[in-house]
Formats: C-alpha cells, structure tokens, sequence
C-alpha cells in the first residue's frame, strides 16, 4: 500500500492519481460501510428519481424533452424484456430489469463521465460504485432471487424438477449453475468497470493529454454495453426459470 | 518515463493480490446488503414515478393511435368509395359530353354540305342563265350585223351603179 502512496506523491496531475483497494469506511453499530460507494450511489439514485420526477411532472400526449427520452428508454427496456422472457411474462420483470440496466448504465456513466476525483475523501476516491465488488455481488444475488422467486411463482414446487432436465446427471452441473449465474454476473461487471477505470488512470499518468481519450470513449461503450448485458442477462435467466428449458413451449 | 512506471507496476501488483489487512479489492461487508435494500427501495420507487405512469402513457397512446387509425381506415374506405363513384360519374359525364360533341358536329357538318350544295346549286343555274343570256345576245348582235351589211351593200351598189 506504501506503494500506492508513493505513485500518488509522484504522479503530476493529483486527478490521475491511481486508487486500488483503499476505502472510505463508515461505521454502523459494529458494521464496516465503504462510504465512498455509497455516496456516488445515492448520487445515481437521486438522478435517477431527479429525471424521472420532472419527465413525469406533465405528461402529454406528444412527448418532448425529458418524457421523450424517459419514454425511448422504457420503450428499450420493454423491448429487451419482452425478446428474454416472453409476450406473456414480461410486464411485472420490467420494473426490475428496468432498474438493474437504469442503475448500472448511470452508475457507469457517472464513473467515466463526473470529475468526481476533485472531490477530495480522507480516504479512498470517489469513482462508479460498479466498481466495488460489493455492489455488483449485491445485484447479482438480487438477480439470484428474482429468478427463483419467477420459477417458483410459475411453476411451484415443480420448479425443482428443472434441476433432472433434461437428465438426472445433468444434477451437479444444474446446481452448479445457480452458482456460477450470479459470480459471473457480478464479477464481470466489476471486473469490467475497474479495468476500465485503471487503464485510463494508468494512460492518464503516462501521458496526460489527448492519448488517453479514444480509451475513455472506449471506456463509456464499454460501460453503457455491461449495462446492457448484466440487464440481458438477467432478463434471461429470469425468463428460462419461467419457461423451464423449452419443454413446456408447445402448452403455450 | 521510466521512474513513473515502475511504481505502476508495483501498483498493479499490488491491485491484484488481496491483502489481507482491511481493505482491498473483495472486501465484503455491510455494503452489500445496503446496496441490496438500496437497490430494492430504488425499484419501488421508479416503478411508481417512472414505469407505471409512462407506461401507462405509453399504452394510453398506443390505444388512441389503434383507435384514431381504425377510424381512418374506415374513413379512407369511405373517401376511397366516393372517389370511385365521382370517377365513374365524371366518366360518364366525359362520354355524354363527347357524344353531344360528335352530334353537333355532325350536325354542322350536315348543315355545311346542305349549304353548299345549295350554293352550288345557285351557282350553276346563275351560270347557265347568264351563258344562255351572252349566246341569246350574240345571236341578235349577229343578226343586226347581217342586216347593217346588207344596207350597206345596197347603199355601194346604188352609188356604183350612178356614177
């Protein structure tokens, strides 16, 4: 960790200073908190209900401004519930991938696009909290849940007949599954982000102007497609719990 | 160059393995059940004051767009009906008018020849009079001119015979 206190000493421009591994820690009662996550979330949820509040203060029938883009992005979402889970299924899983993609895509954005590095903590630096494991594992266990919650509220206590499909020696690798879905999920999207946010703090010390920026482009596409393949993913899973593996396509 | 990139990779080294201590990279802890009610609290929230009412919204528009264009397709039908009718009636009308055309025509056409031949008709009899008149004339002419030799024959013959 000296190490890092050495790089930041060094480097030339305090904003491109690298920051891995330290935290802000707030204390609940016994609980450690990282802080510096929490307050860049509540930033992204305070923008979110910021934008939502004024599009839908006064809706009209033609829409303009903020109703038009609010309205473009639910009609995105629709559609990419709809494609994973199905006409008939879809409607109550929108509010839920809805937010996942919402949340994750502002988080994201925020992390490459705010200058939160100006903002100076005690400790740590403020930066997407995609990048905080505990985040990503957060919503991947909620994924985890709302899976199971959709196969058991469709299919009952027959959902647990979809772990001997098509095989029973298919057993092991079916609970496996549950495992790897919700790892996978959370740790490429941590992985991703603080990837992203390394290789451009790493550009920005070598070379501080101009040649880091086509990474940092790359970087917001990077960002904006894990949003969309975490809420893909999700809807995904949520829509084979529901459908079962296929077999039960002809009842419909 | 060179001095600013060693510590880097010290850095990443660092970065990469998990330290043991407090901190890191994985270090779980009562950020992650927050995130969770965090996160929960947030979808509650956006379903009410997002994707209920725009998508209500956006149904509400989808119903009036069905209904408004229903009603314009029977409307189009309809539009497209009395177009027709008023096509084919104008087709009538251009028939019966290309009809009264080709009568009047034909009717001046008819009352054109009549005039000429009658003309015509004039025109020869004026013609044969008038050569008659020349050959009635011609004739008495001749006729004077006959006796006017005579006369004069006479008249040399007194004159030669008294001298």
């Amino acid at each position: 960790m000296e190490m890092l206190g050495v790089l930041n000493n060094i480097s030339l421009l305090p904003v491109a200073a690298l920051d891995v591994g330290h935290h802000l820690y707030w204390q609940i009662g016994g609980l450690k908190i990282h802080g510096q996550v929490l307050i860049t979330s509540w930033f992204v949820i305070a923008a979110l209900l910021g934008v939502s509040v004024l599009a839908t203060r006064n809706m009209q029938r033609v829409p303009g401004g903020l109703q038009n883009l609010l309205e473009y992005a639910l009609e995105y979402i629709r559609e990419l519930a709809r494609n994973q889970i199905g006409e008939k299924e879809y409607r109550p899983w929108v509010p839920f991938i809805g937010t996942l993609f919402l949340f994750i895509f502002v988080s994201n954005w925020s992390g490459a696009l705010l200058p939160w590095k100006l903002l100076h903590l005690p400790e740590s630096e403020l930066a997407a909290p995609t990048n905080d494991i505990n985040t990503t594992v957060a919503l991947a266990l909620l994924t985890s849940l709302a899976y199971f919650y959709a196969g058991f509220r469709k299919r009952g206590i027959g959902y647990i007949a979809k772990y001997i499909e098509p095989t029973p020696i298919l057993l092991p690798i079916n609970i496996l599954e549950d495992f790897t879905k919700p790892l996978s999920l959370s740790f490429r999207l941590f992985g991703n982000i603080l990837a992203d946010e390394l290789v451009v703090g790493v550009l920005v010390l070598l070379v501080p102007l101009f040649i880091p920026l086509p990474v940092m482009v790359l970087g917001l596409f990077t960002s904006a497609i894990q949003a969309l393949v975490f809420a893909t993913l999700a809807a995904a899973y949520i829509g084979e719990a529901i459908e079962g593996h296929g077999e039960h396509e002809e009842e419909h | 160059m060179m001095f600013q990139f060693i510590p880097l990779v010290a850095a990443a080294a660092a970065a990469a393995e998990p330290v043991a201590k407090e901190g890191g990279l994985f270090d779980f802890n009562a950020t992650l059940p927050i995130m969770m009610i965090q996160f929960i609290v947030l979808t509650t929230l956006l379903n009410s004051l997002f994707y209920k009412p725009v998508g209500k919204m956006l149904d509400d528009r989808d119903e009036y767009i069905r209904t408004n264009s229903a009603g314009g397709e029977d409307r189009l039908a309809e539009a497209k009906k009395l177009t027709q009718q008023y096509e084919t009636e104008l087709a009538d009308a251009r028939r019966q008018s290309q009809a009264v055309i080709a009568e009047a025509k034909a009717a001046a056409q008819k009352i054109a020849s009549d005039e000429l031949a009658t003309a015509q008709q004039a025109a020869q009899a004026e013609k044969e009079k008038a050569s008659k008149e020349i050959a009635d004339q011609k004739q008495a002419a001749f006729s004077t001119l006959e006796k006017d030799v005579d006369a004069l024959s006479q008249q040399i013959l007194s004159k030669l015979v008294n001298v």
